[in-house]
């Protein structure tokens, strides 16, 4: 992590209660958002990777950090899992929806199955648990509800 | 002129390939393993002495093989400063059919086969399609591959995770349930749609697996 911040992938951030807050209250309104009847693959998908990406930075914030702008969304993924101790491997698997992200964005519309989106939900309920846990664990104060 | 019949309870060469549905290399070793190198990436320059070692084969055969499919034009070779190197001759007119036959039983193909062979029972169907089927790819390109069947995502992208770090190509995959590829195509759906009409590299199942798939 010191590394990291000498390299300026990340930087530090004053945050606070009302910062988590507000990035949490977007997790969870983006995750009840993935639900609207009649929403297409690749917005559903979207939305849930955002809220991932959204508790992710939350639980940067807490100690004071965040994410350099370039190449933000890679930073953000391979840098929070030390604050709520994901493996490797589960850095991994959300860095392949990350790279599917991008494929969505920049390449082709439509390109999600059903199979995809339902899968990016899945896997953002979870950093969401495992966010709000850790927070809960090691920053109370910031999370008190 | 007699007639050839079978040698019953004997198995022709490269018959165990064909059973697991896979193409026997037509190549021996050593021109199997430069092709394969060359071909799948054909957009790059490749170092001699880098070709030498990914090959894992004596330094001699190696530069020999190399000498052969220059002479044979299949590959141009090249001279900087006192370094030396070597790229799939796009000019050479079997370039497409060499570089589909390498593909699809030394290269790329076979990479991937290996890495979704722990999905296969899930697999209906699995094939490359976009810009490397084409022969269209570019440096950056990345390989689009298409699974329908009971896998997930995860499961798939894990699985040709490891291909893609022995290929130095980033692999993208989509996965689709056999109902929700059918319901999207019966909604014409324009990815599926495009990626049907498209050129296509089978690794799993074949096109006519694919039309039931699509029609059921």
């Amino acid at each position: 992590m010191r590394d990291w911040l000498r390299n300026s992938w990340i930087v530090e951030h004053q945050s606070g209660a009302q910062e988590i807050a507000g990035l949490l209250a977007i997790v969870e309104r983006g995750l009840a958002n993935t639900k609207v009847v009649g929403l297409a693959e690749d917005w559903r998908f979207n939305i849930a990777y955002n809220a991932a990406l959204q508790a992710a930075t939350a639980a940067l914030a807490a100690p004071g950090l965040r994410a350099a702008r370039e190449q933000h969304h890679y930073r953000t993924v391979q840098s929070f899992a030390l604050m709520i101790g994901w493996s490797a491997a589960e850095v991994g698997r959300l860095d392949r929806f990350r790279k599917k992200r991008n494929i969505i964005g920049y390449e082709s519309a439509g390109v999600v199955s059903e199979r995809e989106a339902r899968e990016m939900y899945d896997l953002a309920v979870v950093l969401r648990d495992d966010v709000l846990a850790g927070l809960g664990k090691h920053y109370p104060k910031l999370v008190k509800r | 002129m007699g007639i050839l019949l079978p040698i019953m309870g004997s198995r022709m060469p490269g018959s165990r390939n064909l059973l697991r549905g896979e193409v026997p290399p037509l190549f021996g070793k050593t021109r199997q393993r430069l092709l394969a190198l060359l071909y799948r990436r054909a957009d790059q320059e490749h170092l001699q002495e880098r070709l030498i070692q990914l090959a894992g084969l004596g330094r001699g055969t190696v530069q020999r093989e190399l000498e052969f499919l220059a002479r044979a034009q299949v590959v141009r070779r090249l001279v900087r400063g006192r370094q030396v190197y070597f790229q799939a001759n796009r000019e050479s007119p079997i370039y497409g059919e060499l570089r589909g036959l390498v593909l699809k039983t030394a290269g790329l193909a076979d990479a991937l086969r290996a890495g979704l062979a722990p999905l296969a029972g899930g697999l209906r169907v699995a094939f490359i399609y976009g810009s490397i089927a084409k022969g269209t790819e570019r440096r950056a390109s990345d390989v689009g591959v298409m699974l329908i069947g009971d896998v997930s995502f995860a499961q798939a992208s894990d699985a040709l995770g490891r291909a893609q770090e022995a290929l130095g190509r980033e692999i993208n995959p989509s996965v689709y349930a056999a109902a929700d590829f059918r319901a999207k195509l019966a909604a014409r759906h324009h990815f599926l749609r495009t990626v049907l009409a498209g050129e296509k590299i089978f690794l799993i199942g074949e096109e006519r697996e694919l039309a039931r798939l699509a029609k059921k």
